[in-house]
């Protein structure tokens, strides 16, 4: 348990070292951000749609901005020794490899997104009506979005540890990883709100993984899943945790085998 | 005027440091890399040009090839100023950095060549001539369909040399082009480079480390150190002023006889390895005095060596 | 002349290079097609749901995505060695080997890599070109095609031009390049929608600052039969000559940074 703690303790240090990059990036969420929302102003303006505020919409934005960096790949070490055929050596020592790099890639995310968000959402809150973000739909509605931002951490970091288990397989990580990462987009709803997809598709689209790292908590804070909704979505995403890190695991462990059985 | 004529050439550079705790913007601090370094370099000379690592060696060079624009003085390179009229100089010089490739990693070695034939638009006729004379020479001939990646880093080097030769250079720049070499790859190339110069008048400043390299290339060598320019003359010369103790090792019948004080004396078995110095005690002296105490069954007089020398005179010019 | 047959053997070495791991090239191709696709899907979507932008009907949003995307990305297909490069050889000092060549520095950048990969966005694009003009039943004469070609040039030199600063930036060790992005990859995004759409700032950042407005968006507003701002047909033709403009001032300064250049490692 302490060892996870200073992980995390030595990745915060890391981040504030690189405040100088950390800063442009948020100027740069911002200003996409502030774009996205432009976009959709004068589309809501244009035809006003029925049963979903704007200011849900700019509220969606702004989070999916505040927190873009949790969807991103995290941990360029690992990923440097998994292209170097480092992990190898790492993959033939006889511990839960898969727990360690789970609690890294967790607390990595955790700490790359906490350090945007809050300065993001600062700015996002100051903004006029119909321009930023709106207060939670009830204080429970907080305490529910909070929480599955928590369990969408979890699912995130599950994904990328089965992204890196058929990396450290291929050993072509970069296409596998784009493809990966680019579904993410598109369907954890950064591109487009899934809010706005048809409706038709949104059962389907927020049963899928990549819903379950953001919009969920999203549509738990705007009030879009109403209180009694809520036990079912958060359950979803309990679901996919336990799917994610089960696959997870057998897929570390089945590359930890055959690299045993190959390194003689 | 000579061939090359550097005049009071001064460079600085800023270095910005690590912002220390507590301040809001980072210090910044000049390092002097060149102060008022002068010197001419004629047509078909083989100059040496060594100094401690730090010394300001590869500022000069990149000043003279046109990389980098000096702060003061000025340089001539056969009447073009090189960072003025990069492009035209850059024409008449080859440059080969040790450490860093100027051919593509991953296709064969001839592809390189051709391609370097466009950059530097060399008439087709010449270019095949010259290729064939310098494949040969560096024996590259079996090589030139071989990815640069899948040389050895002897290879690697000859390669380096052929491609920045192939447009027939009237100036070449070598640095560290013996680093990681085994004997017999040094000892060719250094064959070659003597070749070069004797046969197509190519003036060539070497920058280098092992002094070996110098010792057998360089008649004249120039020593930097801190930026300024310690000294400028015959290798030999330099050598003298600092080469001034032998080592004698001999193997007596008997036993040795009492020294001067100003010799030091070695046991190693039956041998003794004196260290003299011939000003103070002249060695015909030296041998009369052991041949005195018994038959001189063996004996072999050695200068110093060289990196020794070379050491102890950065020790005195204090770099 | 000599340049062009530079270039193209240069551009023969790059392909070899990249084609010697296949399958690696068709899986990275696959996800770029993937990435665009996700950007197109994204209009297609929002067409679906709110039907028309302010006076812009589906077909104009699909054109305006269309000349955006396929400008961008045939830019950055071969100016891959500006923007992805020519930082990294600041960085390593590998410049040099290109000042000790008898050649132009940024011809010699531009020939040092080109991205294959980028033909899948540049098929997205071009699909919602097509896509977009017969939607909106545009009526192709040889003034509109002139526009669009001249449209994807200039827009593709200012590009160029934007890519340099991050050059520029990294020769002057200035350590902003998520700033950078911002106007380069922060204009595509905006501006793949028509810039009235936007606020005054953004609107004077896009006309002004990093002209895709008057480059891309005031020639296939032309194209598309509603001027921008109601400006007359010449504005078509005239002001996608900002783009060389903004990109001769970027160069110039290019040129000057690179006098400070110092060359790093020994």
């Amino acid at each position: 348990m302490k060892a996870y703690f200073s992980a995390f303790r030595m990745r915060w240090k890391m981040e504030l070292q690189y405040r100088g990059a950390v800063i442009g990036g948020v100027l740069c969420q911002i200003f996409f951000g502030l774009v996205l929302v432009a976009v959709y102003r004068a589309l809501y303006l244009g035809n006003p749609q029925t049963g979903m505020r704007l200011s849900n919409i700019t509220t969606y934005v702004w989070l999916q901005q505040a927190f873009f960096r949790m969807l991103l790949s995290s941990d360029p070490e690992l990923m440097d020794k998994i292209r170097t055929g480092g992990i190898a050596y790492e993959l033939c020592r006889p511990v839960q490899l898969y727990g360690f790099y789970y609690a890294r890639i967790t607390a990595q995310k955790l700490m790359g997104s906490l350090l945007r968000a809050a300065p993001m959402l600062l700015f996002a809150a100051l903004l006029p009506e119909g321009w930023g973000i709106s207060l939670p739909a009830s204080l429970p509605a907080l305490l529910l979005a909070a929480c599955g931002v928590m369990l969408g951490l979890l699912c995130v970091s599950a994904m990328e540890c089965i992204s890196m288990g058929f990396t450290m397989r291929t050993l072509d990580f970069r296409g596998v990883y784009a493809l990966m990462n680019l579904l993410m987009a598109t369907f954890a709803g950064n591109i487009l709100p899934l809010t706005l997809f048809p409706d038709s598709w949104q059962r389907a689209i927020t049963l899928l993984p990549y819903a379950q790292m953001l919009d969920t908590s999203i549509r738990l804070y705007t009030g879009a899943y109403a209180l009694s909704q809520a036990p079912a979505a958060l359950l979803i995403q309990a679901v996919w945790i336990v799917l994610l890190v089960s696959l997870g695991l057998a897929l570390w462990a089945r590359n930890q085998k055959k690299l045993i059985v190959q390194g003689g | 005027m000579s061939y090359i004529a550097v005049e009071a050439l001064n460079k600085a550079f800023t270095v910005r440091k690590k912002r220390e705790k507590g301040r809001l913007l980072r210090e910044k601090s000049t390092v002097q890399a060149l102060k008022d370094v002068s010197f001419s370099i004629e047509q078909g000379e083989l100059v040496g040009y060594i100094g401690p690592n730090g010394a300001g060696k590869s500022t000069t060079v990149k000043i003279l090839s046109g990389i980098l624009t000096p702060d003061g003085g000025s340089v001539t390179v056969g009447s073009r100023v090189p960072w003025k009229e990069r492009k035209e100089h850059v024409r008449h010089i080859g440059v080969v950095f040790g450490q860093r490739t100027q051919l593509w990693w991953d296709v064969p070695i001839l592809d390189s060549f051709s391609l370097l034939k466009d950059i530097y638009r060399v008439p087709r006729e010449a270019y095949e001539k010259r290729l064939e004379a310098l494949t040969e020479a560096l024996q590259l001939t079996d090589l030139l369909r071989t990815p640069l990646r899948l040389l050895s880093l002897g290879q690697r080097m000859r390669a380096e040399l052929c491609g920045s030769l192939l447009h027939g250079p009237e100036l070449l720049f070598l640095d560290e082009p013996t680093i990681g070499l085994d004997a017999v790859s040094k000892l060719a190339l250094r064959e070659f480079l003597q070749k070069e110069n004797r046969e197509n008048g190519t003036t060539i400043l070497l920058t280098t480390h092992d002094m070996e390299d110098i010792a057998a290339l360089c008649p004249r060598v120039m020593v930097l150190g801190h930026g300024q320019k310690l000294y400028d003359g015959a290798l030999t010369d330099l050598l003298a002023r600092y080469d001034t103790d032998r080592v004698m090792t001999v193997r007596l019948g008997g036993d040795l006889p009492p020294l001067p004080p100003c010799c030091q004396v070695q046991r190693d078995g039956e041998n003794a390895r004196i260290t003299y110095s011939p000003e103070q005690l002249p060695t015909a002296d030296l041998i009369t005095l052991l041949q005195a105490a018994g038959p001189l069954r063996e004996m072999t007089i050695q200068g110093q060596n060289v990196d020794r020398l070379i050491a102890a005179m950065y020790r005195e010019m204090d770099l | 002349m000599d340049t062009v047959k530079f270039y193209l053997r240069s551009m023969k070495m790059q392909l070899k290079c990249q084609l010697q791991y296949p399958a690696s090239f068709l899986l990275q191709t696959l996800a770029q097609l993937v990435m665009e696709g996700g950007e197109m899907l994204a209009v297609i979507l929002i067409v679906d749901r709110f039907d028309h932008l302010n006076q812009w009907t589906a077909g104009d949003l699909y054109f305006f995505f269309g000349i955006m995307s396929v400008t961008f990305y045939l830019t950055e297909c071969f100016g891959r060695g500006v923007t992805g490069s020519f930082p990294s050889m600041v960085r390593s000092g590998q410049l040099d080997t290109l000042l000790l060549r008898p050649r132009g520095v940024l011809t010699q950048v531009i020939c040092w890599a080109i991205d294959p990969r980028r033909i899948a966005c540049i098929a997205v694009g071009t699909a919602a070109l097509v896509m977009g003009s017969r939607m909106a039943a545009v009526q192709w004469t040889f003034l509109k095609a002139l526009a669009l070609i001249e449209a994807m040039a200039m827009g593709g030199i200012l590009i160029l031009g934007l890519f340099l600063i991050e050059g520029i930036f990294t020769i002057r060790s200035v350590k902003s390049v998520e700033l950078v992005n911002a106007l380069t990859y922060g204009g595509r995004s905006a501006c793949e929608y028509p810039i009235d759409v936007y606020p005054r700032p953004l609107r004077v950042l896009f006309t002004v600052i990093a002209p895709f407005a008057l480059t891309l968006q005031c020639p296939a507003a032309y194209i598309l039969g509603k001027p921008l701002y109601g400006w007359p047909d010449w504005a078509a033709f005239v002001t996608p000559l900002s783009g060389l403009v903004s990109f001769s001032a970027l160069y110039l300064l290019f040129q000057h940074a690179m006098r400070h250049y110092r060359s790093t490692g020994s």
